[in-house]
């Protein structure tokens, strides 16, 4: 069990905010962040009318559309209580540090936004501050290496606390990917306004991802996911890409310990 | 409007101003020095001068330390003879025909001009003429970059980055740690002060109390470049090969 | 330098298929960045040092006008010139002018950016003046008549082979290729008897210290003395922007380029100049100019938005850290300023409607900004661009953006601003995609994201959202 002296008080209870691309594309993601945060003994509600946190666009320069697409998620998400949970460090970091930045001619948005990027946490970030990095002791049988994703790493400041968190999960044989914190190439629009570039910087991420000899590649954003896992479709190889929030899901049905944290 | 006037009136315009707003003595965040009180910066380069004494032999071994790793070919000499005797040595090792010297005390004071005539070698000093002709300088600039070997002592060195402190001045000319391809250094202990802080404070009192040289020069090193696939090669415009040596 | 930034896909593109090249970039990588972090990582306070040299640049362009002002004074003081030049080309006719009056006959030139954007080497060359860098870098791409393809490293594209070519006279095709050691003793000897001639240089500035009128330059090959040393005039060339408070700031200042830009603890030689040839110096120029540039910085330093990327020092920190840069290289950005700092400050500079690929040309990794020694946030600016060339947010005629990429992103919109319009467009797209797609991949994808497929397989829409799971999944949960 954790030392809970180190951690602030455990929520019982978190609103999840999908993502768009969760949502409509990798439902089984937000699935299994649901049953993370159900082990750790956490209520999860959903908010059915949640779309989009705007981020395609405004990082496409298209702030006009972005404008209301990111007021609709505060207004729907200001009225619930507690933190929210993301499984996305794009979108976290879209909310906490760009909104301000969007909404800057309205002070009053710039206020509510930032009351609700205070409780707004991505996953990893969550479990790591309110449960610590030895929350889920699973098991699962496999090699695997871990893809910093750039906004959870650069963003949001989540670097390390994954890799731990992954150590504690038993049969899993963890590689250090070589040059694990250099870009996928995603980059949002980016990825089909510029092919060749994005991959040609993906080429490199899959050169080092196929050295490390593992059968699976672990990373926390989905964007970064659909980037390397499509590259390596088409290169022909068998490695799979998945989320974090899938292996540690996994890693708790292998074990006999399936009751909840409390 | 000069066109001083004009290109000024423009950044001020550009800044959101009519006038020129002088900026007042800020907070610490402004991270400037530029603020500080004639008394501090006095105390600065004071504390600079106290430390560099108190804590000689500690920051000589210091020195000794970085300068090798920045490419100094580090020597210790235990005594006056030593020292005369390294650079003898190397003046034969270099096959030297002429070497050129400042007029820093301690190369007097460890005979360095026997040391080198006794290999054979010539040795002139880089003496003020008393002219400023342009003859003169070309004369200067011909015997610098002639000399085989140069030899200087130090004003100061610093124990942060291995470097070598000179100002250029009658008896010091800017060439004689440049152009030779090899360049030896002497130090005392006493000379080398702790960082890059200690030495702005020291050239910055200097400048307050109107004493600045007219040019300054940091050497930590042998020249380099890595301008080729990335290889670092050593000895390119500079001196290929330099030479500290810390006298006891 | 004329811009080309409007070649910039063709030339990113070509830059890609080149094998040598990319493997020069790997140098990048390896030598610069791993450099700089292992500085970063021996250097107890770097990151106060880089908070430091942060709130010194904010404050001195904050009050620019004052300090070029205190500059100006001082180096006046010393018996220095100033000349300040609206633009490129009033600096090169000046110096120009300058090199007629005293009867120059060759120059020499240590390396700079500023003079650069002037193309004055080639100028000057055409005017009659033997003009020849001095960098070694430089040197090589004077011979090869390109323009630099880093900030510092200026010929690192160049293969030994190619710098052979250039260097050596006696080298032929099928000769086994010198090391480097031979090609770097060879432009020794080469340039050491230019130095012994030149009667004028044209330098740049890494620091100008506005209370003293001192200038200070950084280099490892010597060229930064020589080029102060051994010619009667000396000119020296900066970019407005490029001045600190006080001589105490150069401590500061200097760790944070130096090891930023190559991993040292210092550069070989830093040299401070404070004034020209002393009357106790027998060697030293007669003269010293110092040409102030403005050449459209002002646009940059006007714009709130845009003012934090005047604090750059030039160490290339952002470039090597780029993992666009390092497959593209420095000639797909087309102007003097490549990489993640050339992105923002080029289309300002030369016109954001040719250059509006630069700011576009980005993951948003956050790479630059991690790795800028004064932390400039380089991302919110490729940010600000993309929203002035999508919308034309600042005025209409810099908006690149074309019509059915503007109602794209209106459908996007749409889209998003509803629950039940979001889920049915999720679904006609996996219905309409399902026949296509194989274990749930698509080989070619739709516009408007067909680019993707090029290279990539896309995923498909999945048949229910997270939102119907998850009601599906309460239903059963409950008794």
């Amino acid at each position: 069990m954790t030392d809970n002296t180190t951690n602030p008080p455990r929520p019982d209870r978190v609103t999840l905010f999908a993502s768009c691309m969760v949502d409509q594309i990798a439902p089984h993601i937000g699935e299994r962040t649901v049953d993370v945060l159900e082990y750790l003994g956490i209520a999860v509600d959903f908010l059915d009318g949640q779309t989009c946190c705007g981020q395609p666009a405004f990082n496409s320069g298209f702030r006009s559309e972005a404008y209301p697409v990111a007021a609709r998620f505060i207004e729907l998400f200001e009225q619930v209580e507690g933190p929210i949970v993301v499984p996305s460090g794009s979108c976290a970091g879209m909310v906490r540090n760009h909104y301000a930045e969007l909404f800057r001619e309205d002070p009053t948005m710039v206020e509510r936004a930032s009351i609700v990027g205070e409780r707004l946490f991505e996953l990893t970030e969550f479990i790591s501050r309110f449960f610590g990095n030895a929350a889920i002791t699973g098991r699962l049988e496999s090699s695997a290496t871990y893809h910093k994703c750039c906004h959870l790493l650069r963003e949001i400041g989540v670097n390390e606390a994954p890799v731990e968190m992954l150590s504690n999960i038993d049969g899993l044989n963890m590689t250090p990917l070589e040059r694990a914190d250099v870009c996928c190439g995603f980059g949002g629009a980016f990825s089909v306004k510029m092919p060749d570039i994005s991959s040609a910087v993906l080429d490199e991420k899959l050169d080092n991802i196929e050295a490390t000899g593992s059968s699976t590649v672990i990373a926390a954003d989905t964007g970064c996911i659909f980037q390397m896992q499509g590259g390596l479709r088409r290169r022909g190889s068998a490695v799979q890409v998945v989320h974090i929030a899938e292996i540690l899901a996994e890693s708790l049905i292998n074990t006999s310990e399936t009751s909840s944290l409390n | 409007m000069t066109d001083r006037a004009k290109f000024i009136a423009n950044v001020t315009n550009s800044l959101g101003r009519i006038d020129v707003l002088v900026p007042t003595a800020p907070d610490a965040s402004t991270g400037t020095a530029g603020f500080d009180n004639p008394d501090a910066i006095k105390a600065n380069a004071d504390r600079a001068l106290a430390d560099a004494e108190k804590r000689a032999s500690e920051l000589t071994g210091l020195m000794a330390y970085s300068a090798a790793s920045a490419g100094w070919n580090v020597h210790r000499a235990a005594n006056p003879e030593d020292a005369a005797g390294l650079i003898a040595n190397i003046c034969e090792r270099k096959n030297a025909q002429s070497v050129l010297r400042s007029t820093h005390d301690v190369l007097s004071q460890i005979g360095v001009d026997v040391a080198v005539t006794s290999t054979g070698a010539t040795i002139g000093i880089t003496e003020h003429s008393g002219e400023n002709s342009s003859a003169k300088v070309d004369q200067s600039k011909a015997t610098a970059f002639s000399a085989d070997i140069g030899i200087t002592g130090v004003d100061y060195a610093i124990a942060e980055t291995g470097t070598v402190v000179l100002h250029p001045r009658s008896g010091l000319s800017r060439l004689v740690s440049l152009a030779p391809a090899t360049h030896i250094a002497v130090l005392k202990p006493g000379d080398v002060l702790d960082s890059l802080d200690e030495l702005f404070a020291l050239e910055r009192n200097d400048f307050l109390n109107g004493e600045l040289s007219g040019s300054l020069n940091l050497i930590s090193g042998p020249s380099k470049t890595a301008d080729i696939e990335g290889t670092t090669v050593t000895g390119i415009h500079g001196p290929l090969e330099v030479h500290l040596i810390i006298l006891e | 330098m004329k811009p080309l930034t409007v070649n910039f896909r063709d030339k990113a593109a070509s830059t890609l298929k080149d094998k040598q090249i990319q493997q020069s970039l790997e140098h990048v990588y390896t030598g610069f960045f791993q450099g700089r972090l292992a500085a970063a990582g021996d250097t107890p306070d770097w990151n106060e040092l880089r908070t430091k040299g942060k709130a010194i640049k904010d404050h001195t362009i904050a009050h620019l006008d004052y300090y070029l002002e205190q500059l100006t004074d001082n180096v006046e003081k010393n018996g220095g010139s100033v000349f300040f030049a609206e633009d490129a080309a009033e600096a090169r006719k000046h110096i120009i002018d300058l090199a007629h009056k005293r009867n120059i006959k060759t120059v020499i030139k240590s390396k700079s950016m500023v003079s650069e954007e002037m193309g004055l080497a080639e100028a000057m060359n055409d005017e009659g003046f033997e003009t020849i860098e001095t960098d070694l870098g430089e040197y090589i791409i004077q011979l090869a008549d390109e323009t630099p393809y880093h900030l510092i490293a200026p010929a690192v594209h160049k293969s030994r082979k190619d710098v052979a070519k250039l260097l050596d006279d006696d080298f032929k095709e099928g000769d086994p290729v010198p090391d480097a050691t031979e090609l770097t003793m060879m432009a020794r000897k080469k340039l050491r008897s230019v130095f012994e001639r030149a009667d004028m240089s044209v330098t740049g500035v890494n620091f100008a210290v506005a209370e003293s009128g001192s200038i200070a330059l950084v280099t490892n090959e010597g060229n930064g003395r020589m080029t102060t040393t051994v010619p009667r005039v000396h000119v020296a060339v900066m970019g407005m922007e490029k001045i600190v408070p006080s001589i105490q700031d150069l401590s500061t200042m200097l760790r944070i380029l130096i090891r930023s830009a190559t991993g040292q603890r210092i550069s070989t030689y830093v040299t401070m100049i404070n004034e020209a040839r002393k009357s106790d110096e027998e060697e030293g120029p007669e003269e010293f100019h110092l040409v102030i540039m403005n050449n459209g910085r002002q646009k940059l330093l006007a714009n709130p938005q845009m003012r934090e990327s005047l604090n750059c020092l030039r160490c290339g920190a952002c470039l090597n850290a780029c993992p666009v840069y390092r497959k593209i290289g420095g000639h797909a950005y087309g102007w003097v300023y490549p990489g993640p700092i050339g992105s923002i400050i080029s289309p300002v500079l030369t016109g954001l409607k040719d250059a509006s690929n630069l700011p576009n040309a980005s993951s948003l990794c956050g790479a630059c900004h991690d790795a800028c020694p004064v932390k400039i946030n380089i991302p919110r600016m490729l940010l600000e661009l993309r929203w002035r060339t999508a919308e034309g947010s600042t005025g209409k005629n810099e908006r690149t953006s074309s019509y059915n990429e503007r109602r794209i992103w209106g459908l996007w919109r749409l889209g998003m601003m509803g629950r039940r319009r979001f889920d049915f467009g999720a679904r006609i797209a996996s219905i309409v995609l399902r026949p296509l797609a194989k274990n749930g991949w698509l080989k070619k994808a739709p516009p408007p994201v067909s680019g993707w497929t090029s290279t990539r397989d896309f995923p498909l829409v999945a048949s229910r959202s997270l939102k119907s799971r998850l009601h599906k999944r309460d239903r059963k949960a409950k008794p």
